[in-house]
């Protein structure tokens, strides 16, 4: 079983393809993915009020697409207006932050109190990191106390970061997507680190599954590993009913 | 058979290791990757004529194809190891302008590309095609840009239409549908296989491959076509 913590929904600005649920869906099936945990790309890039709620329309009648709510911590009245007409729908599971598009360190006081708000809705939160800031989301995550957050990207090229990273907090979590990633990388991270930290994600539909399905193949995964980065992690982490897609 | 287009062996000093021929034959063999195209990071990074001397050994001993290198930062060592690669019989040359710290619009590049163009070499280029392609424009050369990002295919596109012989490595492209798009916009003719094996995740291009929506035909043009053609192989 494969669970994606790391999806979008929506069109990208990158490529010229629709992106409706079933883009997501052939892609998933294309590499064996059971439930994917989806953002709005227009809630990334553009508007996070406009994006989640198409992204709820969207995977309404969509059981394997489940919502990440897209906060922006500059603007936090809005996602907690919002949270209390999308969280009763069930359809959202996560939140997601974009430290870049929203301009927000991860350093940050904004940072802590969009985390205390993830906190308090009960959703564990995917960051973006990027370089050294992934540090400084260990240190903000143990600084609130009750929140559970999975650095995406690893600080893509700053990947050797990710261990100290995690060291600064027990509710921080790895994900490994990277575009160009340098081989070797996540065999690396994985000896340091313990795998019940690391969740597997795509990037889909920005990017093909299959960049970080091949870096993970290529980690040579134990049996145990496996399990748990693929799916164990995730179902535990997002408390996913995983026992329609376990058969 | 798959052939790659990016190899490379040597030691990388910002990576800090060293990637020699024998392990990148083990670790091509173990991929399912039977060659390739094999360049010396010594000859980009430290002395192209022993470098590709280098370069030269291993794919004789390996069955690869040898490429030359040229430091650009010395545009006119550059100059003789283009002339030395052409009468000798190379046939690709890479150029590394942004691992060698030399701006891509530098004027010394499209000289040199010019003069590798006029003696019918195939150029392997390294670096973001936004900030590389422009000099290597409207001169008829046969260019493999190794560094695409996939964010920049669209760019791409609309330049290769303009370039007949511009092709991209398949490494960075890890969007969805970004071989598709290649193939569907340009011809399969325009997409070549290659991963910079020992460097970067091969895994994560071959997983790309098994899901690639590509003819019997395509799959064989990018897989190993292309290089064999670009490379003169059977010429």
């Amino acid at each position: 079983m494969i669970i994606d913590v790391h999806g979008h929904l929506g069109p990208w600005f990158f490529s010229p393809y629709g992106g409706t649920a079933s883009d997501n869906l052939r892609i998933m099936d294309a590499y064996g993915i059971d439930i994917q945990l989806v953002s709005g790309s227009e809630a990334v890039t553009y508007d996070p009020t406009t994006g989640n709620a198409a992204v709820a329309r969207e995977i309404g009648d969509q059981p394997r697409l489940r919502g990440l709510f897209v906060i922006d911590p500059r603007n936090l009245a809005a996602a907690e207006k919002q949270l209390t007409e999308l969280l009763p729908t069930g359809l959202f599971v996560g939140a997601k932050i974009h430290t870049h598009y929203s301009a927000t360190p991860t350093g940050s006081p904004a940072m802590a109190d969009a985390l205390r708000l993830c906190a308090q809705a009960g959703l564990p939160v995917l960051v973006h990191t990027w370089g050294r800031e992934i540090l400084d989301l260990g240190t903000t995550v143990d600084s609130v106390d009750g929140v559970h957050a999975i650095a995406a990207h690893l600080a893509g090229p700053d990947w050797r970061l990710a261990p100290e990273a995690a060291s600064r907090s027990d509710r921080l979590w790895l994900e490994p997507n990277y575009s160009v990633a340098e081989s070797g990388r996540l065999r690396w991270v994985l000896d340091r680190v313990d795998p019940r930290r690391m969740l597997f994600g795509s990037d889909s539909t920005l990017t093909d599954p299959g960049v970080t399905l091949g870096a993970l193949h290529a980690a040579r995964l134990s049996q145990e590993e496996e399990r748990l980065i693929m799916s164990e992690n995730a179902a535990q982490l997002f408390a996913l009913d995983v026992g329609a897609f376990d058969a | 058979m798959i052939l790659d287009c990016d190899l490379l062996i040597g030691r990388d000093i910002v990576y800090g290791r060293s990637v020699g021929a024998e392990e990148l034959d083990a670790r091509l063999t173990e991929a399912g990757i039977a060659g390739g195209a094999v360049a010396s990071l010594r000859a980009l990074l430290f002395d192209a004529p022993s470098g590709n001397d280098e370069a030269r050994v291993a794919a004789a001993a390996h069955g690869w194809l040898p490429v030359a290198g040229v430091d650009l930062r010395d545009a006119l060592g550059a100059e003789r190891e283009i002339e030395r690669a052409a009468e000798i019989g190379i046939r690709l040359m890479r150029f590394a302008s942004t691992r060698e710290g030399v701006a891509g619009g530098a004027p010394r590049i499209r000289l040199l590309a010019r003069a590798a163009a006029e003696r019918g070499l195939t150029l392997l280029v390294e670096g973001s095609v936004p900030e590389v392609a422009g000099a290597f424009m409207d001169l008829g050369a046969s260019v493999v840009f190794l560094d695409l990002h996939f964010y920049d295919l669209g760019e791409f596109v609309l330049l290769a239409r303009q370039e007949p012989g511009f092709h991209t490595s398949t490494r960075l492209m890890g969007g969805p549908d970004a071989w598709e798009t290649v193939v569907g916009e340009l011809g399969a003719e325009r997409l070549v296989f290659g991963t910079r094996a020992g460097w970067f995740e091969e895994e994560s291009v071959l997983y790309r491959l098994g899901t690639a929506r590509l003819s019997v035909t395509d799959r064989q043009l990018v897989t190993a076509g292309n290089l064999e053609r670009l490379a003169g192989v059977g010429a």
